[in-house]
Parts: C-alpha cells; sequence; structure tokens
C-alpha cells in the first residue's frame, strides 16, 4: 500500500513539473508588454532594462531553473498590472477562500443530489425519474453553461428579490452562484451513480444474493449501492474541478472576489506572471484531485493492493 | 449436526416439489420467445435429479423459476410449481420469494468468477447467508462459517474467511459458492452447471465434493448440465431436454443404456467417449428450432434422421417405457415401425462397463 503510494506520489510529481514547464515556455512566448505597468510609456531602453531585472533576457533553460527555485521557496512571483509590484501569494490568499467555500459548498450539495438521482433513475430504468434524469443530463451536457448561467442570475435574483452581484453579508446572494457551480456536478454524478447502479445490479452475485435468502432492501443497500459507489469515490475530486472550471465563469458573474474571476481579470489585462501563476494553481489542483481520487480507491476497493498479488490460480 | 434431522427424518423419495405443465415465455425484441413449452416435473427427496440439453434448451430458464430468478422480461405463461403447498410460479414479489429462498431452495451458479461479492470478504459473505436463514450472528456465525469453508475442503480457514473473492482460485472460489449454498441449509439445492467454467481437474474435484455434502446435508440436488459425463457420475434421474420441452425422463441407468428418444439417441452417439481415433467425433445435424415461431409436432423431426411422417403434425405424447422411464416420442406409440436405435447409442452399456466414465473427467483423455 505504501508502495503503491509513493508510486502514485512519484507519478504525480513528475506530471507537475512537466506542466510548469509548458506552462512557463508558453508564457514567455506572450508579448512584452505583459510585463509592464505603464508600457506604452516607456522608451525601447527602459523597456530592455526592465526585461533583464527580470531576468527574462537571461536563456530560456537558465529563466526555467531559476523559476524552480523560486517555486521551491513558495515564492510566486509579483504581480505587474493587476496590482503592481505586489506578491502573488498574498493577492491568492486573499481569494482562495470565496473560491474554496463556494466549490466545496457546490460539491457538497452536489454528491447527495446526484447520487440520489442516479439510483432513482436506476432503480427503474426508462421509468418517469430515468427519463427527467435523462433530459437533464443532456442538457447539462449540451448547452454551455454560459447560457444557463445568465439565465439563472437574471430570472433567479428578480424570483428571490435580490440583487444581481453577491454580497458578502448576505447569504441569501450565495445561493445562485452556488446552484450554478452544483448543477452540472449533479449532471455528472446522475449519470455515472446511474450506470454504475445498473452495472452492479445485473450482476451475478446479486442474483446469489438474493437466493441466498436476503432480503430485497438489503440486497440493494448492502450489495447493489455499496458497490456502485465505490467508482464514485473516484470522481469527486474530478468534480471539484468541474466546480472550478465553472468557477471562472460564474465568479465573474456574480464579481464573488475569487480565484476564478481573478484568471479571467488577469488575463484580460495582461498580467503574464499572474496568468503564469494561476495556471500553475489550478494545474496542481487537478493533479492533487486525481491523485486523492486514485488513493481514496485504494482505500475503498480490496482488489487495489498494487504492491502484491496474491492470486493463486 | 441439529439442522440436519429434520431431512434423516423424513423418508427418500417422497415427491418435494411438482412442476405442472409449465410455460415459460421471454420477451424480446418485440416478440414472444416461447422458452418453455409445457414442462412436467417431479422432484423427489434426496435424490439428485440431472436435467441435460444442449445450450438453449430451456435448462437454466426452466429452474430459475424454482427461485425466482427469471429474467425481467420472461414471464410464467400457465403452469404451477407446487412446493409445500404453495405455488411458486404464482409468486410475484420478492416478498413472496423470501418466504422459499435460502432456507427452502438455494442454487450454486454458473459462474464461480462472478458470483460472489468482490468488495466482501468471503466470511462476511458466508456469515450474511448464515444470518437471514438460521438467525446466527456474529461469533456463532463466524464459527460456523468456519466450519462451513472446512466442509467444503478450503485450508486455513481463519485466514481464508477474511480473504477477498479476488485472492482466490477458480475453484477456491465455486467452493465458497458451495458454502454459502450450504449455509442457507436449503433442503433443495440448484446446481446450475456448477462446473461448466473450471478446469478439467477442478470440475472432478468439485463434483465429488457435492455429492459429498449431499449425504452429510441431506440434500436434494437438480443438476442442469449438457455435459453428459457428469450425469452419468452424480445423478439418480435424468431429464433429457430439447427446445423448451423435456422429451425423455428416467432413471439415469435407464436413459443410458435404454434410450427411446431420438434425440437421446443423437446427444448420446455425440458422446466424445465414443469417438474412435482418427474419425470425426459425431454431431447433431442442423440446429435447434426457432422458438419465436410456434412448433408444429416434434421439434426434433427436422434434424431427425428416423422422423415419422406424423412427428411433423402432431406433437407426440408421452410413451412409458417404465413405470420411472418415459419419452415423449411417436416411436413409442403400438402404430409406429419398429425402429432400432443407432449401434453408438446402444455401445454406452460396454462403455460404462469398461469404465470410461469411473473417473470421469479424466476418462475423457484417453
Amino acid at each position: 500500500m505504501l508502495l503503491y503510494i509513493a508510486k502514485r506520489l512519484g507519478r504525480a510529481f513528475v506530471s507537475l513539473c512537466l506542466i510548469i514547464i509548458v506552462v512557463f515556455v508558453l508564457l514567455r512566448q506572450m508579448p512584452i508588454e505583459g510585463y509592464f505597468a505603464s508600457f506604452d510609456k516607456m522608451t525601447p531602453i527602459q523597456v530592455e532594462n526592465g526585461l533583464r531585472k527580470l531576468g527574462l533576457l537571461d536563456p530560456l533553460p537558465a529563466q526555467l531553473l531559476n523559476f524552480f527555485g523560486q517555486l521551491a521557496r513558495g515564492n510566486l512571483g509579483i504581480s505587474t498590472r493587476y496590482r503592481q509590484n505586489y506578491p502573488i501569494s498574498r493577492i491568492i490568499a486573499q481569494k482562495a477562500p470565496f473560491s474554496l467555500r463556494f466549490g466545496l459548498i457546490a460539491v457538497g450539495i452536489s454528491i447527495p443530489l446526484g447520487l440520489g438521482l442516479g439510483v432513482l433513475m436506476a432503480r427503474r430504468k426508462g421509468g418517469a425519474w430515468d427519463r427527467m434524469g435523462t433530459v437533464y443530463i443532456v442538457f447539462m451536457q449540451a448547452v454551455p453553461s454560459a447560457i444557463y448561467y445568465l439565465f439563472l442570475q437574471l430570472y433567479g435574483t428578480q424570483a428571490l428579490n435580490i440583487s444581481l452581484l453577491y454580497n458578502p453579508d448576505k447569504w441569501q446572494t450565495m445561493v445562485l452562484p452556488v446552484i450554478s457551480l452544483a448543477m452540472p456536478s449533479v449532471a455528472y454524478f446522475a449519470m455515472w451513480m446511474r450506470r454504475y447502479t445498473v452495472d452492479e445490479a445485473n450482476k451475478e452475485y446479486i442474483k446469489l444474493a438474493r437466493v441466498k435468502g436476503v432480503p430485497a432492501m438489503a440486497v440493494w443497500f448492502r450489495h447493489v449501492f455499496r458497490n456502485a459507489v465505490v467508482p464514485i469515490v473516484q470522481l469527486i475530486p474530478n468534480s471539484l474541478l468541474l466546480t472550478l472550471a465553472g468557477s471562472i465563469y460564474v465568479e465573474s458573474l456574480y464579481s464573488i472576489p475569487g480565484m476564478g474571476g481573478l484568471m479571467v481579470d488577469v488575463i484580460k489585462r495582461q498580467d503574464n506572471t499572474m496568468v503564469q501563476a494561476l495556471v500553475i494553481i489550478f494545474a496542481v489542483l487537478t493533479i492533487v484531485g486525481l491523485l486523492l481520487g486514485d488513493l481514496a480507491m485504494a482505500l475503498v476497493d480490496p482488489r487495489i493492493s498494487l504492491a502484491k498479488r496474491t492470486e493463486a490460480r | 449436526m441439529a439442522f440436519n434431522e429434520e431431512f434423516v427424518a423424513e423418508p427418500a423419495g417422497d415427491v418435494v416439489l411438482s412442476i405442472r405443465d409449465l410455460h415459460v415465455k421471454f420477451r424480446l425484441r418485440g416478440q414472444a420467445l416461447h422458452a418453455i413449452r409445457g414442462v412436467s416435473l417431479e422432484v423427489r427427496r434426496r435424490e439428485t435429479l440431472a436435467i441435460v440439453g444442449e445450450s438453449g434448451a430451456g435448462k437454466s430458464a426452466l429452474v430459475k423459476n424454482l427461485c425466482g430468478l427469471l429474467d425481467p422480461n420472461g414471464w410464467i405463461d400457465g403452469g404451477s410449481i407446487m412446493y409445500e403447498g404453495m405455488d411458486l410460479a404464482a409468486f410475484k414479489s420478492e416478498r413472496d420469494w423470501s418466504r422459499v429462498r435460502g432456507k427452502h431452495i438455494a442454487m450454486v451458479t454458473q459462474d464461480p468468477m462472478a458470483s460472489l461479492n468482490p468488495l466482501k470478504t468471503v466470511g462476511w459473505q458466508i456469515e450474511e447467508a448464515l444470518k437471514y436463514n438460521q438467525r446466527l450472528r456474529g461469533a456463532d456465525a463466524r464459527r460456523r462459517a468456519l466450519e462451513l469453508l472446512a466442509d467444503v475442503g478450503i485450508p486455513d480457514t481463519r485466514r481464508r474467511s477474511r480473504q477477498y473473492p479476488h485472492e482466490f482460485s477458480g475453484g477456491m472460489r465455486q467452493r465458497v459458492v458451495i458454502a454459502i449454498a450450504l449455509a442457507c441449509s436449503p433442503r433443495i439445492l440448484i446446481c446450475d452447471e456448477p462446473t461448466t467454467a473450471l478446469d478439467v481437474t477442478i470440475q472432478a474435484q468439485i463434483l465429488r465434493l457435492i455429492n459429498d455434502l449431499k449425504g452429510k446435508y441431506g440434500l436434494t440436488l437438480v443438476y442442469i448440465t449438457h455435459d453428459l459425463g457428469v450425469v452419468a457420475n452424480v445423478a439418480d434421474r435424468v431429464a433429457v431436454m430439447y427446445a423448451g420441452d423435456i422429451v425423455e425422463l428416467g432413471l439415469c441407468e435407464e436413459v443410458f443404456f435404454d434410450p427411446r428418444h431420438p434425440y437421446t439417441w443423437a446427444l448420446l452417439s455425440s458422446l466424445p467417449q465414443l469417438g474412435v481415433r482418427k474419425q470425426e467425433l459425431r454431431a447433431i445435424q442442423g440446429t435447434p428450432p426457432n422458438l419465436f415461431q410456434p412448433i408444429r409436432g416434434d421439434a426434433f423431426a427436422p434434424r431427425n434422421p428416423w422422423a415419422l411422417e406424423i412427428d411433423f403434425q402432431h406433437r407426440p405424447p408421452y410413451g412409458e417405457v417404465s413405470p420411472t422411464h418415459k419419452a415423449r416420442t411417436w416411436l413409442l406409440d403400438p402404430r409406429a415401425p419398429a425402429v432400432e436405435p443407432p449401434p453408438a447409442a446402444r455401445s454406452i452399456r460396454a462403455l460404462f462397463e469398461r469404465g470410461a466414465f469411473a473417473e470421469y473427467p479424466q476418462g475423457g483423455k484417453r
């Protein structure tokens, strides 16, 4: 088990380094005005001095090495245009709690809702729940989120009689952004839960459980549901990522002072170092999420021991 | 063992379960498939009844009705299954079935690789059966589970009971499935091709095990198989199924040594044990009939070289050969011409006497 965790951690670390290299190299191709607050008023000599000071005229491998050293010290760099000469890590420390709160609440409510919907759909295949659920899932998958986010904001705020934007002092204004973030996740969980439940319910061991006299409800909970939830564990980090992606748009829509809105902001303002820092942060979250999913799977499924195999055939 | 006494006290040979004129249909792609076409069959106490026939003959579809495992697209279209004054054919809900499943009728399923819950330990799965059928819990259940594991020949029971199914080989898993079935302490144990998924050496072990346990636990066994070698070894009585119907039924020796239905002849003639070196093995020509269409006459007639004209017109009734032996063929009608069974089918007795089945399945290797 420990060996498996070590291996998996090692792999996660390697992919993280690769992503950092790619992001770094790509962002060096961005226009250089992204490194200066008032590029328009600068003379070419000033620009060159500035670039030299930032170390951007060094050969690329040297820059990359510097950057890794900087990251190892926990330094994400200095903002140039978004908030001049302000450490990026400080900006993020102010913003992250908002995103975290919205994201966790959204995932927290979408798990029970999604699993519940999935099971309802699976219990009677082709029934009313199944058909309604399928419509919902297809809608979520097919329609760009921007459309229903906008509708939800427009009609939702009207119906609840609250302001269009997020106000930290009024909890009511949290409802609509959380619903927006949860909606695709509910569809995602429902889709997989339905599928896994149907899969498990048709398995041979369910027949044996029934024929050995276990009551129907016990078969349903202890065998079908219990086993169908196992692969779902792996999807939870993934759904966090889904809400993360959603938050980029939802946060700017409701002007929530979080990380997602920040991303849109800094791209618009061409703050190169900040874009770089944020992309790397999102990448780290993704990799950590996938890692946690795999580790959680290994915990709940005895078949994943990977270190040693005791199959005796 | 306490729970065996009631079986010991009852005389062997009484009818415990009786199927009367059972019809089962399945809806497939909008068409109705008539899978079981009027089967009548009695299961006697503490006998081993084997149901044989080729794939698709309806063997599984027939016994699935005994424990409510008929697929959702199937339904009983007439007939009755009487067990202890209850008509299983009229059972609708899982609640009804919970009255007979386990304690009365249990089943060993075909595929040991798939019939255990992969996420529960083997011990847990046996204890679950004990909990619902013998009201054993906690330490009592654990002790009994270990005993059962030992009974089915699994060594090192304490350690093994804490392992998961994936840590067991195919043969060992089938032993676990048998232990679960025994944990229900059933009167009737249905073995649905218990050895098909296993390799040959393991097959013999499992057959021997089931046979030993039959004596120890006073079981009534219903075997489903397409392997006549298995039948020859374990069965008291044999029912031969073809196209959803029992075409011949009799004591094991009667069906093997004095077969009367042309399908049984064909089946016996295609035994690999009858094969002659360097000659092609015999096979039955043609394919089974399409059960989506109504069958006219004898279902086997189109493949039957001995078919009479009437075989294509009217379904034959059962002809009685002896009080224990009957076959559904016009050849047993007094008006029928005398037909000699093929020499291969007649040589089965010689084969037995040579011991071809004695060490089955190794016998097939000669």
